[in-house]
């Protein structure tokens, strides 16, 4: 009866979840990664059999899904079973170092291996003095419009003119009033991917989340202003599909891919997985659009990091190199779908030429990272719930953000 | 007559002791093999429960290496939080509606089940498989049933003119946490009807046989027989329905994540996103323990509710 009541254990349990012991391998190195698809898993098992040939070393190599990947981690750093190596978020890499969990790579990325990289992917694992990482993969975002529905609406599919906030919601309307698709995707039900699409709107309106003491700063005027263009897509337009609430940002993508949306911010795979579909609708990429305070970009920057509790350090430190070999860097971004970080990959044709991806390497140079906070999920948490009071009506985005502000200012003491 | 127990309360302490260095001695071959036993219990029950109280108890590693001590801080915290309340309440409220649901949907099957009807051993196995299959399969499945493009809930009721622009009940802070009861409700009902059906199957027929001589209607049959009859089959799967849907995660988890705005969140849901999503194991810890002792005095409640007329299970 008494573990039939368990939820006291439930912690305990939990622990347990993504649970694979890899210390129990007998490999000299072992590396975590997330997310390991079809599409790139021939490319590390064939990578991972020439790294243990050449350095006459035992590759334990792990994939645990992104759903496990924070608890997994959380769970063996604090359990003593961390791996030697592992790819993990770089907004993750302050509540890591906050632990000691990470080795310090200042040598590495401050040397001529540093220098491979785009600047401000670099600057992505700089924390607390130190560089905690070597950025591993990097996403940002355009706006996808499909051009069908452009010319249903009466709009030039050719020249959209997409280029501020306002003339998205003009261009929308007209879809509205004239086509049979909605006109733009807003995913709102997951905290992370909710936050990661506002954050487009909340900077070029001229707001931030936090000030430069490291405060809240969410309910300024620029945010309330912000956040009102948002939801009044929802609210006050009606230009969004139904119910954004109930929608991820792969369901947007999905119906976008589909042809059931006028148009969408995604990634670059949104694009890619249309060309490798038998979808017949045309479709252009333009920017994010611009707000009253610029144009600015989400980045999401991944890195690859050694863990302290490692034994084999100079051997993770070739697992480095022999990973950012240029060729294999390319292969990866290629076969993946993610943007590169090595300058030289991202300025071959093949990324520069292509329809799909030269949106996406000109957004690079919008881009900005989400600030680093210890306790990102919980602050990034309390945003989007004062996002989803907005969009679903409950509260007006001053409200919202006031109350989000007082809690904020709590969380982060 | 002297009963044992106050045979027990006259010794003293020592006298207690050399009867208890007796009573091994004397059956220690019994007690020996139990032992395995209580290891394995004392190390996969009371280990797991002491020591998530013991983490409750520090500021454990968010993003901090040091395990910091800081007593009652937790719990004080958590109680004088909203954000408690407003679990206590939607936990409740996820395990009334499941819980009733599931046992009046499971009673009426397996009455029914219970039936001479055609085809009735398939219609007894066709009613397991929502049990057999995977929760966050289910969970998935019902996600897209409700899905406001994809949906076929939505199509229907578009289809038919109920609605005119598709719904999106997940999306919604008043309907969310229902669309979770749904699914949990499919997942959950055949075992309500199977425990009731072998319930029902114990009943003589003779009883039924005898009131209905005796002219009593199906209602009063159900009523007079049928239900008081299945009294203790009723508590033991009510009792049980409730603690795994108190404790229940990968519905809610796998539908709406707790959302929107925290609307279909339970206290396990929380728990989860506390331990693994903030990195606070020893808030989440306190949860946890808050979670079990109100299992513990609820199960305890309704055990002395349903048997203080000196019936056993």
């Amino acid at each position: 009866m008494m573990s039939l009541l368990g939820s006291g254990g439930a912690v305990a349990v939990a622990g347990c979840f993504g649970g694979e012991d890899p210390r129990e391998s007998d490999g000299d190195i072992q590396f975590l990664t997330m997310g390991v698809g079809d599409n790139i898993e021939e490319y590390f098992e064939e990578n991972n059999a020439a790294f243990e040939e050449e350095f006459d070393a035992e590759l334990d190599f792990t994939s645990v899904t992104w759903d496990n990947a924070q608890s997994t981690l959380n769970t063996r750093v604090d359990g003593g079973e961390a791996p030697d190596v592992s790819r993990l978020p770089a907004r993750w890499i302050p509540q890591f170092a906050g632990k000691e969990a990470l080795v310090p790579l200042d040598d590495l990325m401050e040397g001529e291996f540093g220098d491979q990289f785009y600047e401000g992917l670099v600057e992505s694992n700089y924390y607390d003095g130190h560089y905690y990482g070597a950025p591993w993969a990097q996403s940002n975002k355009c706006l996808y419009y499909n051009k069908d529905v452009f010319e249903e609406a009466g709009l030039d599919p050719k020249d959209p003119g997409l280029d501020t906030w306002d003339d998205m919601l003009d261009a929308a309307i007209e879809i509205r009033d004239n086509a049979s698709t909605s006109p733009y995707g807003l995913p709102a039900n997951e905290a992370l991917e909710t936050g990661s699409q506002y954050c487009h709107y909340h900077w070029s309106f001229g707001a931030d989340l936090i000030d430069d003491d490291r405060n809240p700063a969410v309910n300024s005027d620029e945010g309330v202003e912000a956040l009102s263009f948002y939801s009044s897509l929802a609210q006050e337009h009606e230009v969004t599909q139904p119910s954004p609430l109930s929608s991820s940002r792969q369901d947007v993508r999905r119906l976008f891919e589909n042809g059931d949306l006028g148009m969408v911010i995604a990634h670059v795979y949104a694009g890619l997985n249309i060309e490798d579909s038998d979808q017949d609708f045309d479709y252009g990429i333009v920017q994010v659009p611009e707000g009253p305070a610029g144009r600015y970009n989400l980045s999401t920057v991944d890195s690859l990091v050694i863990y302290t509790q490692t034994e084999n350090e100079d051997l993770a430190r070739d697992l480095f190199e022999f990973y950012y070999d240029e060729e294999r860097r390319f292969e990866y971004s290629k076969q993946k779908g993610f943007l590169p970080v090595v300058e030289s990959v991202a300025e071959r044709d093949f990324f520069t030429e292509d329809e799909n991806w030269a949106p996406f390497v000109e957004a690079s140079e919008y881009a900005r990272s989400r600030p680093k906070i210890s306790n990102f999920s919980e602050f990034n948490n309390r945003v989007v719930t004062a996002i989803q009071e907005t969009v679903g009506g409950d509260k007006s985005a001053q409200e919202a953000l006031d109350d989000a502000q007082a809690d904020l200012e709590e969380i982060l003491e | 007559m002297t009963s044992v127990n106050q045979e027990y309360n006259e010794q003293t302490t020592d006298t207690r002791i050399e009867w208890l260095r007796t009573e091994v001695l004397a059956n220690y071959t019994a007690y020996l093999l139990i032992t395995p036993a209580i290891v394995f219990l004392l190390s996969v029950v009371a280990y797991p429960i002491l020591e998530t109280f013991r983490l409750s108890l520090y500021q454990s590693p968010t993003n901090s290496p040091v395990e910091t001590f800081v007593g009652l801080d937790h719990y004080v915290a958590i109680f004088q939080s909203d954000i408690f309340y407003q679990l206590l309440w939607q936990t409740g409220r996820w395990v009334v509606a499941s819980v009733t649901l599931k046992t009046v949907l499971g009673l009426l099957i397996a009455v029914h089940l219970n039936q001479q009807i055609a085809g009735r051993k398939f219609f007894r196995t066709a009613f397991l498989i929502p049990w057999g299959i995977p929760y966050a399969i289910s969970a998935v499945v019902f996600r897209w049933i409700q899905h406001p493009q994809y949906g076929y809930l939505n199509a229907i009721l578009l289809e038919t003119g109920l609605i005119s622009s598709p719904i999106g009940i997940l999306g919604n802070t008043s309907t969310a946490w229902f669309g979770a009861v749904l699914a949990d409700v499919w997942i959950g009902t055949p075992f309500m009807a199977i425990i009731f059906l072998a319930g029902l199957q114990s009943i003589p027929d003779d009883l039924y046989e005898a009131a209905a001589i005796d002219g009593a209607e199906w209602w009063h049959q159900f009523r007079y027989i049928t239900v008081p009859q299945l009294k203790s089959v009723i508590l033991i799967a009510t009792l049980l329905s409730t603690i795994w849907t108190f404790v229940s995660f990968d519905v809610i988890w796998t539908m709406t994540r707790g959302g929107p705005m925290n609307s279909s969140a339970t206290l396990v849901i929380w728990i989860y996103r506390v331990a693994f999503d903030q990195g606070s194991l020893g808030e989440a810890a306190a949860f946890s323990v808050i979670g079990f002792a109100f299992l513990l005095v609820f199960a305890i409640l309704y055990l002395r509710l349903y048997t203080r007329g000196g019936e056993s299970l």
